[in-house]
């Protein structure tokens, strides 16, 4: 029984290092869709930091001379208690010492904020522009939506041709009810603007998102384009 | 492209079924692994010992005194415990007075072919499940598909607006299964099918080693009764 534990301890675990190790590669990107994100997310802190970076070079050199004094200190404060008549010096490089160190500290607790501040601004810029690619989509799927309501109600006059195009201005409430439609863009043949706008008063409404952030931002006043040849598909 | 769902997620969020169809591909797989190792290494060391106790067979020792010698050890190898079977059979038989040539030998291939089965069977372990697992993890992998896939496109039937974007995830989750059943077979056919040509091998070079010992053995049993 030992012994059979013995012979498949060993195996096992290789096994579970062939495992772990599938496992990290599956983890750590091997997958090409992984790594344009955290590219994406990279370049924009580089960016950023480095744009911090540039107002505050000019003080930077203040703090790379007072370390040095500060160096010098102890070599000064060495020799000191050997002549030890001139404590008062010592005392004053004690001071100096301490005072460059406070402001070194200074100094570096306010880069540390600035960059501080400015990562999290880059994170929330990263995260605006992600909810925003979100909202796209899925405004996206309204309109897709919208589309095929218009197409189905739309019934185009013999007259049309291609080549036209009729764009419409469309009003909606937030129920997706139609409220207004207009004609911005005639295509010169009003037969062919009138089918239009009667398709979307056809529709009479449409199914349009929830949220009333993205309602506002892509549905309560949308243009259509109106072409013929959409139909012919 | 926004963001990408990592695998993990995708497993985590799997429906119970699938899960439970990963896990048990998952366990398949360490489990076909584990095997993989021991019946390599052990392959591995049993071709040494046949080499070793080949060199030494014919290597001109004397036949009873290598019988003497391995009686006395607890542990023999496979091709040492045939060699054994076959000396010993020969010892009891050609001890009785009056023993025919023929029947000696028949006992003495008796003896042997028995200890040929029981290495064989002895070399032919876990390569049953590791040809199980090769052949039913695929089938396993797409079951927990078929099953993901048929969910997520029941629950887009209450979805008024049906874009990819809600069906994705779900394949994808699915997907998960095949590959894990994918990577649980492969190796397992590999392996299996390296390691039945290897255990073949072995028990060829050992049937020969029992013949050999056979004619020799029928020598010497007719120089005695002559």
């Amino acid at each position: 029984m030992a012994d059979a534990l013995r012979s498949y301890s060993g195996p096992l675990l290789l096994a579970l290092l062939v495992h772990l190790a599938a496992l990290t590669a599956l983890h750590g990107g091997w997958f090409p869709g992984v790594e344009p994100e955290s590219r994406a997310i990279k370049p924009n802190l580089v960016q950023s930091q480095l744009i911090v970076m540039q107002p505050k070079a000019p003080p930077k050199p203040k703090p790379k001379p007072a370390p040095k004094p500060a160096a010098e200190a102890p070599k000064v404060a060495e020799p000191e208690p050997k002549a030890q008549p001139e404590p008062r010096r010592n005392r004053e490089a004690e001071r100096q010492r301490k005072l460059a160190e406070q402001a070194l500290e200074d100094q570096r607790r306010r880069l540390a904020e600035l960059a501080q501040n400015s990562f999290a601004q880059a994170l929330a810029e990263e995260a605006s522009e992600l909810a925003a690619d979100q909202d796209l989509s899925a405004a996206q799927s309204f309109r897709f939506g919208i589309y095929q309501r218009v197409v189905a109600n739309w019934s185009r006059p013999p007259s049309a041709r291609n080549g036209m195009q009729a764009r419409l201005l469309v009003e909606l409430i937030p129920t997706g009810a139609v409220v207004g439609v207009t004609v911005v863009e005639s295509s010169g043949n009003s037969a062919f603007d009138r089918s239009a706008e009667a398709a979307v008063r056809k529709a009479r409404a449409f199914d349009v998102p929830r949220e009333p952030d993205l309602f506002e931002r892509h549905f309560r006043r949308f243009s259509l384009l109106f072409k013929p040849e959409d139909l012919l598909r | 492209m926004p963001e990408q769902i990592s695998i993990f997620e995708l497993v985590a969020n799997a429906s119970l079924l699938v899960q439970l169809v990963m896990a048990l591909l998952a366990l398949a797989s360490i489990v076909s692994w584990m095997m993989i190792f021991q019946r390599w290494f052990f392959l591995r060391r049993v071709a040494n010992e046949v080499n070793h106790f080949e060199d030494h067979f014919w290597s001109g020792v004397d036949l009873r005194e290598l019988y003497a010698e391995l009686e006395g050890q607890d542990d023999l190898t496979g091709i040492e415990t045939v060699f054994v079977a076959g000396f010993q059979e020969f010892v009891r038989l050609s001890d009785q007075a009056g023993a025919e040539v023929d029947s000696i030998m028949q006992g003495v291939q008796r003896g042997m072919r028995v200890a040929l089965n029981r290495e064989e069977e002895r070399l032919a372990t876990h390569l049953a499940f590791l040809a199980t697992v090769g052949s039913t993890s695929p089938y396993v992998g797409l079951f927990g598909t078929v099953w993901g896939i048929m969910n997520s496109f029941r629950s887009l039937a209450n979805m008024s607006q049906a874009t990819l974007a809600s069906v994705a995830p779900g394949i994808s989750e699915a997907l998960v299964a095949t590959a894990m059943g994918l990577f649980a077979a492969i190796p397992a056919v590999i392996g299996y099918n390296r390691f039945s040509a290897q255990v073949e091998e072995l028990m060829k070079r050992n049937e020969a080693f029992s013949d050999e010992v056979t004619s020799i053995l029928h020598r010497a049993a007719q120089a005695r009764s002559s």
